[in-house]
């Protein structure tokens, strides 16, 4: 019998336990208090009690409501935000959402709606975004429209649907985004585009619909944001059916996985019937390209053409003067004059990123680039013995180079004297080769930001930064400095505007307690991954109200007179550190527990020492120094027992004298 | 009694597989004569569908595969990382940019969180042999959070 029993109780205790985790596994995150909550993959069924009744965000993608209904979320009449995005909805009864006056958002994406009842979204006072993502949509008569006057952006991607025939009571006039992405539109008509006329502004989308057919004067004088197009096969018949239409923004690039016509210049004529602003046509293939291929270009300020395959453009492109940005991303140019840049006179941004090939930057190739700001060269294998005056000639206006991610490059003194008005330069991962006490950066008085991390240059140079009268942000992550120590004297103390600082990564053992003193305006120092200990603290002792992450060092113990310096700071890290947790770092602990709010990463703020503690957070460590209670018990008792023992033993001791005497 | 401990015996084995997440099935992407890939989702919330067309040795470049999911996430950025193993210690990896904001390669790029996927296409991958062995690979989607869209582990067996 006693068996069965222990049987039984031990089965008791396990689903005792079982019932525990399964019901912990069920709570929502609260990622805001009583406001915002996550009740994401729970499986649920109902809303949880545990949710206040004043929630105004809630995520409960990936839960159970077959139905929902006016009693499903009658509790939380406070609601702005509700996905329900796959929950297996099939139906929405009348009055769901009437008592949320608040509601403005409500995503039903992926649910297997059978019906929405005629008043299913009434309530809400000013319902303004409704997603409809892959719900079986296959006629847009589906859709209440009721309460839909506020909309302002509507999702109706990946359903059913061939047409865009609006219902014929739907208010138009507040929509900015009416997305059709990935259905069966083929054909276009002009009822259908006239039901839209109301909406101002508008965005709409029709990538992955593959049309084959818009009938003439559709878009006959309508303006919109932006039209999208992506993925059609034949583009001149997009081109033939935007007659006489406006628009910012228009999206025809072509994917990987999609069929594309080659572009000809007759399909491109077409451009020169409407007006437009900015242009995508990524991945497309152009046939038989010359400078008349864009003819019809004259009026555009932005042209996208990334991936498009191209190894040169034709010289002698006339009337684009009015474009602004140009993105030749992905392209396979041998040379940077390859792109005769002369046809643009006017740009001010321009991209060539990724480059296919070895890009050589040759001599003067964008000097007719007068007006040019910002400049992107990234990830396209420029190698350069001698940068970038060359390179760069006659760019007095450029504010922004990105040069990251390339080849070596070999940088003089004043190697940027061609663009004086450089605000920010980018150099990450492009490794750079400067001789010994150059200061490449001298002429850039208004440089703000420089990022120089993994490029391997010689910290030990003090004229690095020379020159840099102005420069806020440095980041040198990923560089050695000599001995894994920044000394007295260093490349740091001609940079005394610097406001932030990273030297994570840097192999560093030791920062001189006068490495930072020029350092005044400092208020973000990052020196984690590295290998400090707490005695580098005392380099920060003139700094205040800073944010200081020391994270991934070797920081065992803290000094007590290093505590002040670390408390006039704002924002400490010092998660993933080796922490001493014995009575030797006592004053750092107690001094950890009572400035929280300043720590960052506290859950990762954890012991390393005593074994015993390993792995707890510092937060919970209760460590008791000095004679605690019990220590004194024990210390009495013993003294107690010594007495009794010395006194017995003076006594036997006197006893047996005499007898013997 | 006997009975009794059968009975506890059973149900604790059930509670216990039940609480302690099981793991999904080992499904073949392809299978020939020199070349078996099979893989198995690494994702505890939801198993994919995956396989490729042709399958040798002699790995084509822009393969064709299919791929059926369900997204969790929205996927307008999209990243790809390949850790490749041997006897669990990572010898090679790689990370691709499948969908990025200035650059979307696939039709499938910007869809969003709860949408059903299926892909039916090339794979944009370099042709190259694969030399005899096993190898186990670690595949990761994730989306500009380090959010998880897919993950796999996956082995393929060379001979």
């Amino acid at each position: 019998m006693a068996p069965l029993v222990s049987g039984f109780l031990l089965a008791v205790l396990f689903s005792a336990n079982c019932n525990v985790i399964t019901s912990s596994d069920q709570m929502c995150m609260e990622k805001e208090a009583n406001k915002t909550y996550n009740c994401e993959n729970l499986g649920l069924r109902e809303i949880p009690d545990t949710l206040s009744n004043t929630t105004e965000f809630l995520e409960f993608a990936f839960n159970f409501l077959p139905t929902i209904q006016a009693t499903t979320f009658s509790r939380l009449i406070y609601l702005i935000f509700l996905d329900l995005t796959r929950c297996q909805i099939n139906w929405i009864h009348e009055d769901t959402f009437k008592s949320h006056h608040q509601l403005n958002t409500i995503v039903l994406t992926g649910n297997p709606l059978i019906f929405m009842a005629e008043t299913s979204l009434n309530g809400p006072k000013s319902l303004k975004h409704l997603f409809l993502i892959q719900t079986g949509i296959s006629n847009l008569e589906f859709i209440p429209v009721h309460n839909l006057e506020n909309l302002e952006s509507l999702y109706l991607g990946s359903n059913h649907i061939s047409s865009i025939k609006l219902p014929e009571n739907f208010s138009a006039q507040n929509l900015k985004v009416l997305d059709f992405e990935n259905n069966a539109i083929h054909y276009l008509s002009n009822k259908d585009m006239n039901a839209l006329e109301q909406a101002t502004n508008l965005s709409l989308n029709f990538n992955g619909n593959d049309i084959k057919s818009i009938e003439t004067g559709a878009f006959h004088s309508k303006v919109f944001r932006s039209l999208n197009f992506g993925g059609t096969f034949d583009l001149s018949i997009i081109i033939k059916g935007l007659q006489n239409s406006t628009t910012h923004s228009l999206w025809l690039g072509a994917y990987e996985d999609t069929e594309n016509q080659d572009l000809t210049p007759a399909m491109l004529e077409g451009l020169c019937e409407m007006s437009v602003e900015s242009i995508n046509l990524q991945k497309h293939h152009f046939s038989g390209l010359s400078s008349t291929t864009f003819q019809c270009f004259t009026r555009l300020r932005e042209l996208d053409l990334t991936a498009a395959h191209l190894q040169e453009l034709p010289s002698g492109i006339e009337g684009m003067n009015s474009l602004k940005k140009l993105v030749l991303n992905i392209n396979n140019f041998d040379q940077l004059c390859q792109i005769n840049a002369a046809s643009f006179p006017s740009l001010t941004d321009l991209y060539i990123k990724g480059n296919l090939k070895k890009l050589d930057l040759g001599a003067g190739c964008l000097e007719k680039l007068e007006n040019l700001r910002r400049l992107d060269l990234s990830h396209s294998e420029i190698e350069a013995s001698d940068c970038c005056n060359l390179a760069l000639r006659n760019l007095v206006h450029l504010q922004y180079l990105n040069l990251s991610y390339n080849m070596p490059i070999g940088l003089q003194s004043q190697a940027f004297k061609e663009c004086p008005k450089l605000e920010i330069l980018d150099l990450a991962f492009t490794h750079l080769h400067i001789s010994a006490s150059q200061s490449p950066f001298q002429d850039l008085r208004l440089l703000q930001t420089l990022n120089l991390s993994h490029c391997r240059v010689d910290t030990g140079n003090q004229h690095l930064l020379e020159g840099l009268l102005d420069l806020r942000h440095l980041n040198l992550q990923g560089n050695s400095f000599q001995d894994g120590s920044i000394s007295k004297t260093n490349l740091l103390q001609t940079v005394g505007s610097l406001e932030t600082l990273i030297l994570s990564s840097c192999e560093l053992l030791s920062i001189d307690q006068q490495a930072f003193h020029s350092l005044r305006n400092i208020s973000h120092i990052d020196l984690s991954h590295n290998s400090l200990t707490g005695n580098s603290i005392d380099a920060l002792n003139h700094l205040k109200g800073i944010y200081l992450n020391l994270a991934a060092n070797s920081i065992s113990i803290i000094p007590p007179h290093l505590l002040p310096i670390l408390s006039q700071q704002s924002t400490i890290n010092l998660s993933h550190n080796p922490l001493d947790c014995t009575c030797s770092n006592f004053h750092f602990i107690t001094w950890y527990k009572e400035n929280l709010q300043k720590l960052e990463g506290s859950e990762e703020t954890v012991c390393a020492n005593p074994p015993p503690l390993k792995g707890v957070k510092l937060h919970e460590v209760k460590l008791s120094c000095g004679i605690t209670t019990v220590g004194i018990f024990f210390l009495v008792i013993f003294f107690l027992l010594f007495t009794i023992l010395l006194s017995f033993s003076v006594k036997f001791f006197f006893r047996w004298k005499y007898q013997h005497l | 009694m006997k009975g009794f401990t059968a009975a506890f015996l059973i149900w604790t084995l059930i509670f216990l597989n039940g609480g302690g997440g099981q793991a999904w099935p080992t499904h073949t992407a392809c299978k020939d004569g020199s070349l078996e890939v099979l893989y198995q989702s690494c994702d505890p919330l939801q198993d994919f569908g995956f396989s490729i067309e042709q399958c040798s040795k002699q790995l084509k470049s822009n393969l064709n595969i299919r791929f059926g999911i369900i997204l969790r996430e929205n996927i307008r950025q999209l990243y790809l990382d390949i850790t490749l193993f041997t006897k669990e210690e990572p010898i090679f990896s790689y990370s691709y940019p499948v969908c990025e904001e200035d650059l979307p390669k696939f039709s499938f790029c910007g869809r969003r969180k709860g949408e059903q996927i299926y892909y039916a296409g090339p794979a944009n991958n370099p042709g190259f042999e694969i030399p005899q062995g096993e190898y186990q690979v670690l595949l990761k989607l994730y989306n500009e959070n380090y959010s998880t869209v897919a993950c796999a582990n996956a082995t393929v067996i060379c001979s």
